[in-house]
């Protein structure tokens, strides 16, 4: 039968390599192949649709298929693809595999920036890199009175998987809890343990107001020292919004309100 | 003067008071060494460097930046902590140094420690306070992240190099360009007892590297290199030598970095040129983007300026400027120019002269993958074509190109070293942002 043969799969990067499983195993021609993730969404007239069961086994074969063939840093760049909200890259990712394999060196194919699907999966890696290493900047954690550090995040992409060994690696020894709030989920991470994830739709927010008894204190040293290290000659503040946009702002110390007042600033310094 | 330290000082106003002496330094940057943790102690390093904050006048937080303390016995003109003001003076503990560090950076509020001072006594004294305060962070916090640390000038060698194998980076302020300019403003400073500490560092770090080579676990020398800090307009130099200065600071110390700071007169010293404009910031930006194309774009000072020609254009960054002097170079044909000429090319940066060269080598580059790629094509237009074709029919002519890449408008946010470093061109903005 002719037309498109539409694979719908999970959006995770366990559905999506599934799907891609699946679709390679099935025999069709590859170029009417289509990955799509989540909902079907709309119908389209002479398609043929396959809904996709995740399989871990399935997953992790591609995942070393790509590991191998490709490797590390084309395997990165799939992979911070795959954490985009863009509904497109599941087929993209597809795309670039039938591409990468078919050359003699796959480990070539993320350079081949003029095929369109292997500029899609570039742009989406770039997208989610930027928007991790923000995170790694921006990000901060709060000491809660049981000794936990917990952070609060919420990005646009999936990222959890990619920031959080970053932190385990800075932060061996502590406990900590980052929570991606608007995905409801977290990673954990023990002292000196490995990290996961967990999925937490009934997670209480309200659990994480009792902080430590130095916080307070620590948050507004470093409040003042932002302030302080400005340079009053050359004040920008347009320039701070550009390289720091204030969406990321609402989880940073630096600018809350001060709660205290100094007896130093008192004395009019 | 006497020297007193106010003993019953809490640690917010200690912070408060060596923040503010320590933030004409402009070197907060983190990079320069890539360091994994150990599994036990808390810190890492990443290479590239993290800017954890941005103050209000838009510059990058990236280091606790602080001084030691700001009772200095020296009266340098341009600094406010010279001896001749009269300020509240302090100076910190180790232990609250390390404090500071260890709680803001398990917060990710910091990447590391900048640790500078004041001359307390004499240079040897504050050296060594300095070294005791990075040994307790490193040997009893057990801190693995970033540290920079101020050479003391006048300092023993032995001191600083004990301080450099528990150091990420040092520096030792050039601070005036020319040993007169020295002799005028910082009359306890010479040239002398700067470069010494540099040269001494620069040749620890080589014989570091032959030991590490023979011994793996050898300790580790200053492995993100050294830097140093220029002050600029407080005296009469020419941006043309600046830059050579800066060059040839690269070439014979093997810096890392120079950095610039705008001079601020902050002491309304009116034997200094007063700042009642404005630091010079645009100056400043120039100068960063000549460093730049220096230290990437295998750009010569003598191609950027001359004796003849001894400013910048304060209209066109010097990699346009330079383009618009040379078009007979131009056009350049992207699918088959080599990496050292697209390079070359306003409008594109050294990550999309990589991404070209490899993906040319699939099909040639048309005029929409450059966009991909990244490359500023509203700049790159003029002086390039794309399988023998321009992008639109253009004029290859001074005037015609000048005037309108000067309607383009550059983006000029007046600070940008201390950003994330991809930005001191729209090009690498690009690259960055996609
Ligand atoms: S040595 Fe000079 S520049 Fe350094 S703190 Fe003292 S007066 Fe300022």
């Amino acid at each position: 039968m002719e037309g498109e043969k539409i694979w719908v799969c999970e959006d995770s990067q366990e559905g999506i390599f599934t799907g891609i499983y699946d679709a390679w195993a099935s025999g069709y021609k590859k170029e009417e192949c289509v990955i799509q993730v989540g909902e079907i969404g709309n119908y389209r007239l002479f398609a043929q649709y396959f809904s996709v069961k995740t399989e871990e086994e399935k997953a992790w074969k591609v995942a070393k298929t790509i590991l191998r063939r490709m490797g590390e840093r084309a395997y990165r760049h799939i992979c911070s693809a795959i954490s985009s909200t863009d509904q497109e890259k599941g087929n993209a990712v597809f795309h670039t595999l039938i591409l990468g394999f078919a050359m003699e060196d796959a480990s070539k194919a993320m350079t081949y920036l003029s095929n369109p699907y292997v500029g899609k999966v570039f742009t989406l890696s770039r997208q989610v890199y930027n928007e991790v290493h923000h995170f790694m900047e921006f990000l901060r954690f709060r000491q809660l009175e049981i000794g936990i550090l917990f952070a609060k995040i919420h990005p646009k992409n999936d990222i959890l998987t990619h920031i959080t060994p970053h932190f385990a690696d800075r932060l061996p020894m502590e406990d900590f809890i980052i929570y991606d709030s608007v995905r409801e989920k977290m990673a954990i991470h023990p002292k000196q343990k490995r990290w996961s994830i967990v999925q937490d739709k009934n997670f209480q927010i309200e659990k994480t107001k009792e902080e430590s008894k130095d916080e307070e204190q620590i948050q507004e040293l470093f409040r003042s020292f932002c302030k302080t290290i400005a340079v009053k000659e050359r004040e920008n503040k347009e320039l701070q919004r550009q390289m720091l946009p204030l969406k990321f702002r609402d989880n940073m110390p630096e600018f809350e309100e001060s709660k205290w007042i100094s007896h130093y600033e008192e004395k009019s310094y | 003067m006497e020297y007193k330290v106010q003993e019953k000082m809490s640690i917010a106003d200690k912070l408060r008071i060596l923040g503010d002496g320590a933030k004409y330094d402009v070197a907060c940057t983190s990079s320069g060494v890539s360091r994994q943790g150990d599994g036990i102690h808390m810190g890492n390093t990443v290479s590239g460097g993290l800017c954890h904050s941005f103050s209000a006048d838009g510059r990058c937080i990236s280091l606790l930046k602080i001084l030691f303390t700001n009772e200095c016995i020296y009266n340098c003109k341009y600094c406010f902590n010279r001896s001749s003001n009269d300020i509240p003076r302090t100076s910190f503990t180790p232990e609250e140094v390390c404090y500071l560090t260890m709680e803001f950076y398990k917060r990710n509020y910091i990447e590391g420690l900048f640790l500078s001072s004041g001359i307390l006594y004499n240079p040897n004294y504050t050296m060594e306070l300095i070294y005791e305060t990075v040994y307790k962070l490193r040997k009893e916090y057990g801190f693995f992240g970033y540290i920079h640390l101020k050479a003391i000038p006048g300092a023993d060698a032995r001191i600083i190099e004990r301080a450099g194998l528990l150091a990420d980076r040092m520096s030792i302020n050039l601070e005036l360009p020319t040993s007169e300019g020295l002799r005028n403003l910082a009359p306890n400073k010479s040239r002398q007892t700067i470069l010494k500490p540099m040269r001494m560092i620069q040749q620890g770090i080589k014989e570091n590297k032959n030991e590490i080579m023979i011994y793996r676990h050898a300790p580790k020398f200053v492995p993100a290199g050294q830097s140093t800090q220029i002050i600029i307009g407080a005296t009469p130099e020419t941006d043309f030598q600046l830059v050579s200065v800066a060059e040839s600071l690269y070439k014979k110390f093997e810096l890392k970095r120079v950095f610039y700071s705008a001079f601020v007169n902050v002491n309304k010293d009116k034997d200094l040129p007063s700042t009642l404009g404005g630091p010079p910031l645009l100056r400043e930006h120039r100068l960063y983007q000549a460093d730049w194309l220096m230290r990437f774009y295998h750009f010569r000072a003598e191609e950027l300026l001359s004796p003849k020609k001894p400013y910048f254009n304060m209209l066109l960054d010097p990699k346009c400027d330079w383009a618009v002097r040379h078009l007979d170079l131009f056009p350049i044909e992207i699918n088959k120019a080599d990496y050292e000429v697209l390079l070359r090319i306003p409008g594109v940066g050294v990550k999309s002269a990589m991404r070209i060269c490899q993906a040319r080598k699939m099909a040639p580059l048309s005029f929409e993958d450059l966009k991909k790629i990244g490359v500023v094509l509203k700049r790159a237009l003029y002086f390039i074509t794309c399988s023998g074709k321009m992008m639109y029919p253009t004029k290859i002519e001074e005037d015609y190109i000048i005037r309108n890449l000067l309607h383009e408008k550059e983006r000029l946010p007046e600070r940008k070293e201390n950003y994330r470093q991809l930005s001191l061109f729209d090009e690498e903005k690009k690259e960055a942002i996609g």
